[in-house]
């Protein structure tokens, strides 16, 4: 009898088309077609879920999907548990403190006012570091926070710096390197376990000749 | 209408069912010498506090009574149930057997789908210290599974193993590898107990803890040898090496007695409860989101409430589990329904009676 296919969550975006792109590699062909969201690849072994990523990790704490793709941003900001079998090559990223250029000076206030989308991140590590903060939770385009004087500072994810520069924004401090995880339902892992750990296996293996074929 | 968060009320077919398979595993714990008993809904939190991890601490439903006790509201029967153990037992009465069907109440963030864990049935063996009191459970256990008729699965480990492997680590330590542990950040684990162990060692404890598998799987394992000796053996000593000949010997013993089950053993279980100090299990099952039974030894802690006994037991999500049970139509209501049209309502009265006695359903 044919197994049932693994469970697979995929976030919306660049992160989506990247795992596509190498899952492609190891022979893992899917695609979502006519704004579907659920896909199957053409062997029958895998069901992609496509989701918003800040629901990935409901989607995988509830064993909707037993597997998923999520950057560890997402995953504090769930405060779910999961097992990261593998780390992804692709999509780091660093969380960072910035501010105004030239602006910034801490120590005259009572508390760091910081205008963020990750708000659990910001307060534990600013409690760990026993500064006190204030957070001011946003939904998008965090930057204009201290451009339209909401608060001084934000807390956001930077990569190339760009969107910072073009507001006229500074890094203040980086704060935590940011990956990108393969996440498992736990109990999801325990009755699947041999099939993930040979999936796993496989990614691992297929993600570096992948990394070296782009390199060509 | 505005409903509280966490909170689950079920009617009709759904609730009768439940009362059926209630009864129904109440009357399996009865055939195996169990007897019921009722926990109060809150107790005073002093009490629990140094019981209950930190994870959990929150979720619990904390109040100020009129004296200024603070109370918490019944988060885990198997901690009630001890106290009210360590107040009427006494060694003559020992070993004992108990069940309960109760509900629990725990706080539910929004996006927690979880309100269906909030009913827990379940045995505590109090008194029955070892092999023996271990293999009952289990076996009640597997009977339990086959009453659900439920495609699950069982995973065995050892939370003696654990405290064997990290005996030098200290207990701040080992909740810290307990939480890797449990979450199979063996890489991290690594590193971690490298410190303390020896890179070498590290990495063997990181090995024979991700281990899932048979007892001959397992055998295997212990049978690799390293300069003329058992590895296993020779890296964590006889005391670690003997827990794991016990969990093959478990393993064995349920083969003998025709375990019918899925059955694993599983060294990544390790019991997140504090009072774990044996033998520790969850129960699997498909298209569900985590276990659905949880179990184990847990040898201290009736010392606690005032009686040194050692005791076994398992809880079920009994909700979690009741839409995947197979063959419902055992618990399901009465198919056909009588009703006696009679404008007399004394005749109608005394028809339906006769039908009822024949076990018929009948309304008036």
């Amino acid at each position: 009898m044919k197994e049932q296919p693994l469970l697979f969550a995929l976030p919306k975006g660049r992160l989506m088309e990247k795992s596509r792109d190498l899952l492609g590699s190891m022979g893992i062909d899917f695609s979502f077609d006519n704004r579907k969201l659920v896909a199957d690849d053409k062997s029958g072994n895998y069901r992609f879920f496509l989701v918003k990523n800040s629901d990935l990790p409901t989607y995988v704490n509830h064993g909707i999907a037993g597997l998923g793709v999520c950057g560890s941003d997402v995953i504090y900001e769930s405060g779910k548990d999961f097992y990261k079998l593998h780390t992804f090559s692709y999509g780091s990223t660093k969380m960072c403190l910035a501010g105004l250029k030239g602006s910034h000076n801490f120590g005259n206030d009572a508390a760091l006012k910081i205008s963020t989308k990750f708000t659990r991140f910001t307060r534990d590590y600013y409690h760990r570091h026993n500064t006190p903060v204030e957070v001011i939770k946003l939904n998008g385009s965090v930057e204009l926070g201290p451009v339209l004087g909401l608060s001084p500072y934000i807390v956001d994810l930077v990569e190339t710096g760009n969107t910072l520069r073009a507001n006229n924004l500074e890094i203040i401090k980086e704060l935590e390197d940011i990956r990108v995880h393969l996440i498992v339902n736990p109990a999801y892992y325990k009755l699947n376990y041999k099939r993930i750990n040979k999936f796993v296996d496989d990614i691992k293996t297929g993600e570096a000749k992948w990394n070296l074929e782009r390199r060509k | 209408m505005k409903i509280p968060q966490g909170s689950e009320s079920f009617f009709f077919e759904e609730a009768y069912i439940h009362r059926k398979l209630t009864e129904a595993i109440q009357n399996l714990f009865n055939s195996w010498g169990y007897l019921p008993v009722e926990t109060p809904v809150f107790d005073l939190f002093d009490v629990y506090r140094t019981l209950i991890p930190e994870s959990d601490a929150d979720k619990i439903y904390r109040l100020i009574d009129r004296e200024g006790d603070l109370l918490m509201l019944r988060s885990d029967i198997t901690l009630f149930l001890a106290r009210q153990m360590g107040l009427i037992l006494s060694d003559k009465d020992l070993p004992a057997r108990i069940c309960y069907s109760d509900s629990i109440l725990r706080h539910q963030n929004s996006d927690d789908i979880s309100h269906n864990e909030f009913f827990q049935s379940g045995i505590e063996l109090v008194g029955k210290a070892g092999f023996s009191g271990d293999m009952e459970v289990l076996l009640l256990l597997n009977k339990v599974i086959e009453l659900l008729d439920i495609k699950a699965e069982i995973h065995l480990g050892s939370h003696a193993l654990f405290n064997q492997v990290f005996r030098t680590f200290s207990e701040q330590q080992k909740a810290e590898i307990l939480r890797m542990t449990e979450l199979r950040e063996f890489r991290a684990l690594t590193e971690y107990c490298s410190s303390v162990s020896g890179a070498q060692k590290a990495e063997a404890e990181a090995e024979l803890f991700s281990f899932i598998g048979s007892a001959d799987e397992l055998e295997t394992l212990m049978n690799v040898k390293s300069d003329g000796r058992e590895k296993i053996t020779g890296l964590f000593g006889e005391d670690a090496a003997g827990e794991l000949k016990y969990l093959i010997k478990i393993a064995r013993n349920l083969e003998k007695a025709g375990f019918t089950g899925n059955f694993q053993i599983d060294l990544s279980e390790v019991g997140s409860q504090a009072y774990h100090t044996g033998i520790v299990f969850q129960v699997y099952m498909h298209g569900m989101d985590s276990a659905v039974i949880s179990g184990g030894r847990y040898d201290g802690l009736l010392s606690k409430f005032g009686i040194d006994a050692p005791s076994v037991g398992f809880s079920l999500l009994q909700r979690k589990i009741e839409p995947g049970i197979g063959s419902k139509e055992r618990f399901s209501k009465p198919a056909d329904v009588t009703e006696i049209n009679d404008k007399d309502i004394i005749n109608a009265f005394n028809k339906a009676e006769k039908l009822r006695n024949e076990g018929k359903t009948v309304t008036l």
